[in-house]
């Protein structure tokens, strides 16, 4: 017998295992689904109609034009007006608003006199994103709106106004203009699911069956080591690349992710990836003694990297430097690069090849780890 | 009920834990590495942007805007390119802001006109591109009402003066919100999976029978193989607080109590959870891979890592229903905002609705299937 038949006695092996056992092959299935359905709907990164509460205890034209501009602002969703400051204690405590604004009495006729009337903005930082916004956002309206009092005043006065010219912001955003947050989400994805279907399964896979006490039966089987390990990842493999490409249809179909680059480069980011993270599982099966050992450490090494070191959802740069380090030492944050490149930036060969290089060691280090440590194990 | 015979099978749990040391390692290993990423990746607050400033008015305002860049915490200008390059830094990485200060922007200013600064920003990096445009809103206002203060009018002129004040969390460290939601995360995690597996192992092994011709009752049961992961569970969570107040500084505003009644609550509905998890799975791999489809719903949409207000108002609602909603807000509100029992109240009366439910109707079905 050839050693490819032999590898596809293996292989026929494993599909009838995952065919039998339904829930399992439903929920690899299902999974990428379900994540970005959840990401691609639920998370958004840009913050914006933040609730706000305004107190205004001067009610005169004055107070009202200054109330009026939150109101026409994207930043701020004005839910509520309340008449007395013990209302910001109230608001915060119950969560009903992130922001309070407080025009105190007085604010029209400080205004009238040509003085500074002073205003409180609130706000909440048990959210910090929202609240470090907020307060970019309120500390900007608040100069724009009192240059505007200021050059209302010169007019009136007849002083020359000529210099007082204004910078205006103009942004654009690159790659992504409408910062809809499954452009930027749905690429890294890939990358944690291919993580977590080809890692976890493989690890577990070959766990098992020394568990149940089969691998011994295989060993006494004319199959070599190697042809072994190949019929066994082969099927967690094709799965893998399954997910991958409903996720790209799915994705450019249903989410109009755009594809804007070389898709040879991202097959091969991805197929390199996929071998990093059966040689990753490999490695977890010949070290972990039990099924459990198995799934915490997939989880350790698979999911908590895939999710939060590799720049999928949390920007690296501002992370200190240690962990920076740590994080190239996982295979996923090179291919989140890689497939934010191809999909968003239109890179290809002569952008990301270091990224491939480092994959492609990668995976030749991972599987020849896995090869000695499960040769050492037969033994 | 016979305390003895709980005591027995908690020795027998115990017994078998130590057979495989690297899992108990890993059950302690959790915490802390979960600590390092949620407390220095998923709290790291943007700042030092890498900016390119491309200044084609090269007047003294143009440099006097480029040093206000230069100068605040959250640009590091790192590149001053020719215009055309700055594709090449974008799509590299290199930068991920960039600042366009154009010709005659000097000479607008001096005929009173409103003078265009391009901000461009990376949009492949969504927080990236939200905080940071947001912040170069706020340097261009300043830089404007700077401005105006020199022409020596503003002293004569009336003005706004607003104070912006951040209550709660001055310092606005992401880490003092991440710390709370990770005690209540890491009771759910751990809890989940180590009791979700224990169970199906004696079903998968045959144990569970052998089990039911002893003279233990349901309820023993329940308790002995409860109690062991329910303590570890403590443990780990201790840690985790104890490591956020002394490592990284979250301050502890509440009541104990309020923190104790809402981890009970929340204790009970994980356990409950994981129980209801092993009774439906007939093996270990389908009781995780169920767990792992109810974590990543719970993780993405309780507020845990991603505020709920910036969801889409359509799904917003899909949070009310998971357990773990709710417990964060209770100890963020405990920790952050020293809230009591008042304010959080209907908090609380919707995590006893869930402990109650769950974890009864988990009672209901363990005893259902061990007596059947």
């Amino acid at each position: 017998m050839s050693s490819l038949s032999r590898i596809g006695a293996v292989v026929a092996k494993e599909f009838i295992h995952l065919v039998r056992d339904r829930r399992t092959l439903a929920v690899v299935l299902a999974m990428p689904v379900l994540q970005m359905l959840l990401f691609a709907y639920a998370i958004s990164f840009d913050v914006k109609n933040v609730s706000t509460v305004i107190i205004d205890t001067d009610h005169t034209p004055a107070s009202q034009a200054y109330v009026r501009s939150y109101q026409s602002s994207d930043f701020f969703t004005v839910v509520g007006t309340a008449g007395d400051l013990s209302a910001v204690d109230r608001v915060f405590d119950h969560n009903q608003a992130r922001i309070a604004v407080v025009v105190p009495s007085g604010f029209g006729r400080t205004l009238a006199d040509g003085g500074q009337a002073t205003v409180a903005v609130y706000l909440d930082g048990s959210e910090p994103t929202a609240a470090r916004v907020g307060q970019a956002f309120s500390t900007a309206l608040n100069q724009v709106y009192g240059q505007r009092v200021t050059i209302e005043w010169a007019d009136t006065q007849g002083l020359d106004v000529t210099g007082f010219g204004q910078l205006e912001p103009r942004v654009r955003t690159w790659y992504n203009p409408e910062k809809r947050s499954s452009d930027f989400l749905i690429p890294g994805l890939m990358v944690v699911i291919i993580m977590v279907v080809a890692l976890q399964q493989t690890a577990v896979s070959l766990v098992r069956e020394r568990e149940q006490g089969t691998d011994e039966q295989l060993a006494i089987s004319p199959m070599r080591r190697w042809e072994m390990m190949v019929g066994k990842v082969t099927p967690w493999t094709l799965l893998a690349f399954l997910d991958l490409a409903v996720i790209t249809v799915v994705g450019i179909v249903f989410f109009h992710l755009p594809l804007r680059g070389s898709t040879l480069v991202l097959a091969l980011g991805a197929a390199l990836f996929v071998f990093c993270s059966l040689g990753l599982g490999l490695v977890i099966s010949a070290v972990a003694p039990s099924l459990e050992s198995a799934n915490m450490l997939g989880l350790l090494l698979s999911m908590l990297p895939a999710f939060i070191l590799s720049g999928f959802a949390f920007p690296l740069a501002s992370i200190p430097v240690a962990l920076q380090v740590v994080s190239c030492l996982f295979p996923a944050r090179f291919m989140v690069t890689i497939a934010r490149g191809v999909f968003l930036k239109g890179a290809g060969f002569g952008e990301l090849w270091p990224e491939l290089a480092a994959l492609g060691g990668y995976a030749v280090i991972a599987l020849g780890i896995a090869v000695v440590l499960y040769g050492r194990r037969r033994r | 009920m016979s305390l003895h015979r709980i005591r027995l099978l908690m020795w027998k749990e115990f017994l078998q834990l130590r057979r495989d040391p690297l899992l108990i390692r890993l059950l302690f290993l959790m915490p802390i590495l979960q600590l390092i990423l949620f407390g220095y990746v998923v709290a790291a607050d943007v700042k030092n942007l890498p900016t390119a400033v491309v200044d084609l008015d090269r007047t003294s305002t143009s440099r006097a805007l480029d040093a206000s860049f230069g100068a605040s915490d959250y640009f590091v200008v790192t590149q001053r390119p020719a215009e055309t390059e700055l594709q090449r830094l974008m799509d590299t990485g290199q930068i991920s802001i960039a600042i366009v200060i154009p010709e005659g922007t000097q000479a607008a200013l001096d005929r009173g006109e409103t003078a265009p600064i391009g901000v461009i920003v990376d949009g492949s990096d969504s927080q990236v591109a939200s905080v940071g445009s947001g912040y170069a809103s706020q340097i261009i206002a300043r830089f404007n009402a700077d401005r105006m203060a020199a022409q020596g009018v503003s002293v004569a002129a009336p003005g706004i003066d607003a104070r912006v004040r951040v209550m709660f969390n001055p310092t606005l460290a992401s880490v003092n919100t991440m710390i709370p939601g990770l005690v209540a995360a890491i009771v759910m995690i751990s809890i989940m999976a180590v009791m979700g597996q224990a169970v199906v192992k004696e079903r998968e092994r045959g144990t569970l029978e052998q089990m039911f011709v002893t003279p233990i009752k349901p309820v023993e049961y329940l308790i002995g193989k409860v109690t062991p992961y329910a303590i570890a569970a403590v443990v780990q969570l201790l840690v985790v607080a104890l490591v956020g107040i002394f490592w990284f500084g979250v301050p502890f505003a509440g009541q104990i109590s309020v923190v104790v009644v809402g981890l009970v609550l929340f204790m009970l509905t994980s356990i409950g959870l994981g129980l209801l998890i092993s009774l439906v799975s007939h093996t270990r791999q389908q009781a995780q891979q169920l767990m792992m489809l109810l974590l990543l719903p719970s993780f993405v949409l309780s507020g845990f890592i991603f505020p709920i207000d910036s969801m889409p108002a359509a799904i917003q609602p899909l949070s009310w229903f998971i357990p773990l909603t709710w417990a964060i807000q209770i100890l963020r509100g405990a920790f952050i905002k020293g809230s009591g029992f008042e304010a959080l109240s209907t908090q609380f009366w919707v995590l006893a609705l869930f402990a109650v439910v769950i974890f009864g109707a988990a009672i209901v079905a363990t005893r259902r299937r061990l007596t059947e």
